[in-house]
């Protein structure tokens, strides 16, 4: 009972925060159109390339772009409590008898919200844009589940970067340093048969290459359980790690 | 009774850096307790461990009887913890920041509004109280983040260097709102490195340098083992050799005269401590200038806190402030 009053206190203060923020709301809503129109216009005529899976670019690179826009928002959650750590007002509500894992569940919900949306606008886009996704609501509700999976494993790395560090810098150059190379070294915008034999085997390594593969079924051909069922257990796996780690620095914070 | 007991309560960090060093303090309930030293002598990790933020590494202390390390829970319903940060949230009203802290006590939401009224009232910042807190003043920020350490009304309060960085009047302020809540009962345990903010808000004080405490009892009790008056002779600005060279020309006259009982360098001059400074202050001024020291002017203090600091330790605190301006304490 208390957990959960703890949960929910920790988030209402998040979204009173976030929409005393209009800018930083109105970018996040606009970031996913330019990102997908860019995107689209620009590799347009990669679906002309033989051995490609579809003949529409947006559909298949709409499952990458959800996915990146899940990585990008969820590496740089971290900055939602650098000010709580530098400002010690973190310390004053580790002070209170709260429940320390509330609060970090309580963070990483108002993350996987704004993250939620931004998924659902380019759902939108993509049906405004008159193409159809295979799978339909089935296909998104999936798509969600796959998108809160890795939005929990690198907020909660995100956090525990910065609890450990109490840096800024360092979260920039770890998210910066790792986030684009783990696009890259994914089916996000190239298929797999595209690529050379080296960036093949890497993506064998990459749990964000796993939620792409779970994803891109549902929009292009259909429900494929067997790579669903893969990236459940690859980023069920991930996200355990992510969690542990942030719990462990919430636990040896200050002392 | 005693509200806060340690016993040989030790942190040391990265097994080699010793922050508190076999510490035993006593806290009688409803007094306000203060804890003086420069800074790095360990006041912030012995109120971070007193408060369950930091573990430590050897020894114990119970807070109303319960154990800061297997009780901790119990201990944080009975503690409020005014962080030496800001330690508020700046993009929320002062309201919002009192009702997430009673939230987080799982306080009952009537009895809560009841209360960040009362605070509201208690601190002056009733009228301002739905405005963001990145729009208040230094002072405000100070007075509402106590409030935030009070909502849930607990029975120990601790103010880690309450008024450090501010200004003077705000700084009186301050004490003010600190008396105020003595007088409502509840007891306080307060570090600070400001001799004077430490002389007047405390029943009693113990003076902690590098992790020890090297003397307790109240400020008149600490004051009176310090015989007799302090006579600062401030010299004319010169090099640190040159000062040296004073210091040590004017120790050899005056350690030879019998009425002289202690000679101590500071920053700009001397201190002389004697019985009696309105007989001793001619004599003195009369054998300097014989022997050609030039003193640019003299006071007499009667003995403060910082002539404790100095009987134990040899340095005075306002020295170690400036040396240790930016080093900041570990945590």
């Amino acid at each position: 009972m208390d957990f959960a009053s703890d949960v929910w206190y920790t988030l209402a203060r998040r979204f009173r925060n976030g929409l005393r923020e209009p800018i930083w709301i109105f970018f996040s809503l606009t970031q996913p159109l330019i990102w997908l129109l860019l995107f689209t216009q620009l590799f347009k005529n990669l679906a002309l390339v033989p051995g490609f899976p579809t003949s529409e670019y947006l559909l298949f690179f709409a499952p990458g772009l959800i996915v990146m826009m899940a990585v990008f928002s969820s590496a740089y959650t971290g900055f939602d409590i650098l000010q709580d750590v530098q400002f010690g007002v973190l310390d004053k509500m580790l002070v209170t008898p709260a429940n320390r894992y509330a609060m970090i569940v309580g963070n990483i919900l108002n993350a996987l919200v704004s993250m939620v949306i931004q998924v659902l606008i380019i759902f939108g886009m993509v049906y405004v844009m008159g193409v159809s996704v295979a799978t339909g609501v089935g296909g998104i509700l999936l798509t969600l589940v796959v998108v809160c999976l890795i939005g929990l494993a690198f907020c909660s790395l995100s956090y525990a970067l910065i609890v450990a560090t109490r840096s800024h810098t360092a979260l920039v150059v770890i998210a910066n340093l790792l986030s684009l190379p783990l696009m890259f070294l994914s089916s996000a915008m190239m298929p797999a048969e595209l690529v050379p034999d080296w960036v093949q085997t890497a993506m064998k390594f990459n749990p964000v290459n796993y939620a792409v593969e779970a994803v891109r079924p549902l929009f292009v051909g259909g429900y494929d359980w067997s790579s669903y069922g893969m990236g459940l257990l690859v980023l069920g796996i991930f996200a355990a790690v992510g969690v542990t780690t942030a719990v462990l620095a919430f636990r040896n914070f200050g002392k | 009774m005693d509200l806060i007991v340690t016993d040989k309560l030790t942190k040391i960090y990265n097994k080699q850096i010793v922050a508190v060093d076999h510490i035993d303090l006593d806290i009688k309930e409803g007094e306000i307790f203060g804890l003086l030293g420069p800074n790095g002598a360990g006041k912030t990790t012995t109120i971070r461990m007193l408060s369950t933020l930091t573990r430590p590494t050897s020894g114990t202390a119970t807070v109303a009887g319960y154990d800061i390390t297997r009780d901790s829970r119990k201990v944080r319903q009975l503690i409020g913890y005014s962080a030496q940060a800001a330690g508020l949230m700046e993009n929320a009203t002062g309201r919002e920041n009192l009702d997430l802290f009673g939230r987080y006590h799982h306080m009952d939401g009537g009895l809560l509004k009841e209360r960040i009224d009362e605070l509201l009232a208690l601190v002056n910042l009733t009228e301002d109280a739905n405005r963001l807190v990145k729009t208040y003043s230094g002072g405000m920020r100070k007075r509402l983040e106590i409030a935030t350490a009070l909502v849930h009304q607990p029975r120990m309060l601790f103010l880690d260097e309450p008024t450090l960085g501010l200004d003077i009047q705000i700084r009186v302020n301050i004490w003010e709102y600190v008396r105020k809540l003595s007088e409502a009962g509840i007891t306080i345990l307060l570090t600070t490195h400001y001799l004077e903010e430490a002389d007047r808000l405390s029943h009693r004080v113990a003076i902690i340098d590098k992790g020890k405490i090297i003397a307790t009892g109240s400020p008149e009790e600490l004051k009176s083992a310090i015989e007799g008056d302090a006579i600062s002779l401030r010299m004319p600005s010169a090099s640190a050799e040159e000062q040296a060279a004073t210091f040590q020309k004017t120790e050899k006259i005056l350690s030879a005269q019998p009425f002289v009982k202690k000679i101590m360098a500071t920053h700009d001059g001397v201190n002389v401590y004697v019985d009696r400074a309105d007989e001793a202050m001619p004599k003195i001024l009369r054998l300097l200038e014989k022997e050609g020291v030039e003193t640019a002017s003299t006071t007499v203090s009667r003995p403060s806190l910082d002539d404790v600091f100095i009987k134990y330790t040899g340095r005075t605190i306002a020295e170690e402030a400036a040396q240790n301006n930016t080093g900041k304490e570990g945590k």
